[in-house]
């Protein structure tokens, strides 16, 4: 064994790689004998070398208080983080069912309000949402599909077992660097192919092209699908340039867009107006279009939410989907699962405190130095407080915010994120990780293999955003044993 | 399949840029040739260089003397110079970031690379000991870029637009060159048997023209054979007929072309009954006068009909 891997500790938290004794998982053996078994110089030539693919690839994640638009190398861990086909197929229906439910709630809510009816949940929680669109209501999208493209985010507790975390159904990003970091490893262990069965990740753009193309209002041979960016300044752009490119669908700037007289939606080409079927939106609905939305929004595309509403083109996600993406509601999936499918969840919840419920809120401020405290409406782990690692000045804070705002922020356990080994310097460290598989939903519904790991690479942090100084792994889903 | 005009135009001038680099490169690694072969009296000096890109508003505002330091610097690493090769690469590779979808895969990984490595080295390649090396480095990398897109981009109007801008770009390097070097030349108080040739093969040298010259004319570096060799061979990939009837090739199927055709067809008629032979200096100044004209009207032919946005 090279000397990197001597004393690594894997029996604090549950580890994604190895028994608590420090044996490696099944699904991991042959990875981890082949990396343990490299000569430390190896290895770190293997390290340069996916840094290198990764300057050379242009992968860069722009964090806007940066201010400059500085570009900032996403920083990417060799050792791939495994799980079994088998595990995964079960993690994959629950998702499923999770996305099916999310969507006949979205339907239910800007439709008939059946569940609101019902009184499962309490109506001012949604209606009185900032995510809940009025312009929204009556519209009937095909499928019942709004939420067309999940990002869904799982931990693993020290149990073992995967809870949704949080669903995001916004515009979530990411995916381009899981297909990038499943490029990285086949270029920098490829030996490591050899003997594995991987699932292939390779196929999302065509499934998202699929899903895509099943929600055209027209039935075309090759409908014409826009993915619509804010522009080289946002900080999924890239992503956005990768997933046109790979589709083989247009990138396109609000400016590039206009909806004609006849309410459909036009792009500005140099042989004239081309009609557009669908929209991939990676811009916030607030920003989607002036006429129904923000008025000083220079992003968008004045007319729009016309032209989706008299179904002549598609959007996704559809404007209003974030009225699910929405802590509080968050609390409720399970009870959705229930209700519109008549099923019990095949994946857990994370046990939620709803503020603005009295019990709950006494329970909350009673226990800060335990839970972790979340805004309901933000993300990219902006706002979070983890109370066993806050000072009393910042749970003194949160108090504060909470008895201000009590609708606005939720609490949950502190979660033992599981961790996997993660080069730090020169030796291997456990660092805690997340995983955010990403459900397209459009005729059909289907889960990518895996998803993008985000790593924590400080030590002891839970925090594994982009944005606050996270990484990333390769995720193997891995067949036979 | 279609293309956005937004796009077209990045693509336009993704390829400038690129072309405006290398052609920096390619004068100045051959104008640090000649320099170094010119006896120390000659009436030769750097501003040339700054004449020939039309940049003397610019330099001036910022340098006082047209040393070989100063001239350089503004040349390849200068910040404040939009045409600098640095500048030139940075824009190119913005253009290609916002385009990244319609290009072949690697395109944007060779002009990270290029740009990578521009940033890293320009400052310290502008004395004789780096130059030569940096600048044929930014040559052979623009040429793997134009390469690449030569033997894997689709032929359809990405190619297209991305052809019209280098050639365009070309054509008008190709012109200022010869503006500004016969002008030098021709307008010294006195010939000089032994140095002008050196002069007009340094010219031929810039514009990598030197051995197609030779094959075609003969050994003897002759003035007007190299003015008319450089407007007119319609064979050779940088004279300027060679450039405009690609243009005029790649303008025919686009809509909306009329204003376009009819600049460049004019302008190789021009170029047709173009002799350098009977001609004087001030009449040859005036002549590629009216073609630079002629290659702003059709870059603004090209951005009205292709790119700015259409009133709806």
């Amino acid at each position: 064994m090279n000397k990197t891997w001597q004393g690594y500790n894997s029996s604090l938290f549950y580890d994604e790689l190895l028994t608590s004794s420090g044996n490696p998982r099944t699904a991991a053996r042959a990875m981890i004998n082949f990396l343990q078994r490299l000569p430390e110089e190896e290895i770190n030539e293997r390290r340069s070398a996916a840094e290198l693919a990764i300057r050379d690839m242009g992968i860069s994640f722009t964090v806007y208080t940066e201010g400059g638009n500085i570009d900032r190398n996403w920083p990417f861990d060799i050792i791939p983080r495994t799980i079994t086909a088998k595990e995964w197929s079960k993690v994959s229906l629950g998702l499923q069912q999770r996305t099916r439910a999310l969507n006949c709630f979205i339907d239910d809510i800007y439709n008939k309000q059946r569940i609101l009816a019902d009184q499962l949940m309490p109506a001012d929680i949604v209606l009185e949402s900032t995510n809940y669109k009025p312009q929204c209501r009556g519209v009937s999208p095909r499928y019942g599909a709004w939420a067309h493209i999940c990002g869904s985010d799982l931990v693993r507790n020290s149990n073992g077992k995967f809870y949704v975390l949080e669903d995001n159904l916004r515009v979530p990003s990411g995916v381009s660097y899981m297909l990038e970091n499943r490029e990285i490893t086949k270029r920098v262990l490829p030996e490591l192919f050899e003997n594995y069965s991987i699932q292939p990740v390779d196929d999302y753009p065509s499934k998202l092209y699929q899903t895509l193309a099943s929600l055209s209002p027209r039935e075309t041979r090759k409908p014409c699908i826009a993915v619509l960016t804010p522009g080289i300044y946002n900080s999924a752009y890239f992503e956005h340039a990768f997933l046109a490119q790979s589709m083989g669908a247009e990138l396109v700037e609000g400016s590039d867009l206009h909806t004609g007289d006849d309410d459909c939606v036009y792009m500005r080409t140099v042989d004239g107006p081309v009609k557009v079927d669908v929209v991939y939106r990676r811009i916030d609905e607030d920003f989607i279009d002036p006429e129904a939305f923000r008025k000083d929004s220079m992003l968008g595309v004045p007319g729009i939410m016309r032209a989706w509403k008299a179904g002549n083109v598609a959007i996704a996600n559809a404007p209003g989907s974030g009225v699910a993406d929405d802590k509080v509601i968050y609390a409720y999936v399970p009870e959705m699962i229930r209700y519109y499918l008549k099923q019990e969840p095949l994946i857990d919840s994370v046990k939620t405190y709803l503020c603005m419920i009295e019990k709950d809120r006494e329970y909350v401020l009673a226990n800060l130095d335990k839970l972790v405290v979340k805004p309901a409406n933000e993300s990219g782990g902006y706002g979070i407080m983890v109370g066993p690692h806050a000072s009393v000045q910042t749970r003194r804070e949160f108090a504060a915010l909470i008895e201000n705002n009590p609708r606005n922020y939720i609490a949950q356990p502190t979660l033992s994120l599981s961790t996997a080994p993660t080069y730090i310097d020169h030796t291997v460290e456990p660092r805690h990780l997340d995983l955010r598989p990403f459900i397209l939903q459009g005729k059909d519904t289907w889960v990518t293999p895996g998803g993008l790991t985000r790593v924590a690479m400080t030590k002891g942090s839970l925090v594994v955003n982009s944005s606050q100084g996270g990484g990333s792994k390769d995720t193997w889903i891995v067949e036979g044993n | 399949m279609t293309m956005l005009s937004r796009v077209a135009e990045r693509l336009y001038w993704m390829a400038r840029y690129l072309e405006r680099a290398e052609n920096t490169a390619r004068l100045t690694n051959a104008y640090t040739h000649l320099i170094m072969d010119l006896p120390r009296d000659t009436q030769v000096g750097w501003e040339v260089l700054i004449q020939m890109l039309d940049a003397e508003p610019v330099y001036t505002k910022r340098y006082r003397v047209f040393n070989e330091q100063n001239v350089l610097r503004f040349l390849i690493a200068d910040q404040e110079n939009a045409s600098s090769i640095s500048n030139s690469v940075r824009a190119a590779r913005e253009n290609v970031r916002t385009t990244r979808d319609v290009l072949p895969e690697e395109t944007w990984e060779h002009v990270n690379e290029l740009f990578i490595y521009t940033q890293e080295t320009a400052e310290k390649s502008i004395g004789r000991r780096h130059r030569y090396e940096f600048l044929e480095q930014i040559i052979s990398r623009c040429q793997m870029v134009n390469g690449l897109l030569m033997t894997t981009l689709f032929r359809e109007h990405s190619h297209r637009f991305i052809k019209l801008g280098h050639l365009l770009e070309r054509a008008d390097m190709s012109t200022r060159i010869i503006d500004v070097g016969a002008g030098a030349i021709l307008g010294r108080a006195e010939t000089n048997q032994a140095i002008d040739p050196l002069l007009w093969g340094s010219m031929l040298k810039s514009l990598s023209a030197m051995s197609a010259y030779r094959h075609k004319i003969g050994p003897l570096v002759e003035p007007n054979a190299v003015v008319n060799f450089i407007f007119k061979e319609a064979r050779l990939p940088r004279t300027v007929y060679f450039c405009l009837t690609g243009i005029l090739e790649e303008l025919q199927p686009l809509s909306n072309n009329g204003d376009a055709i009819q600049i460049v067809e004019s302008a190789l008629q021009k170029l047709t009954r173009f002799d350098a032979e009977n001609m004087t200096l001030p009449q040859l100044h005036q002549f590629i006068d009216q073609l630079q004209i002629s290659l702003n009207q059709l870059d603004d032919a090209i951005n009205t009909a292709w790119f700015l946005p259409m009133q709806s």
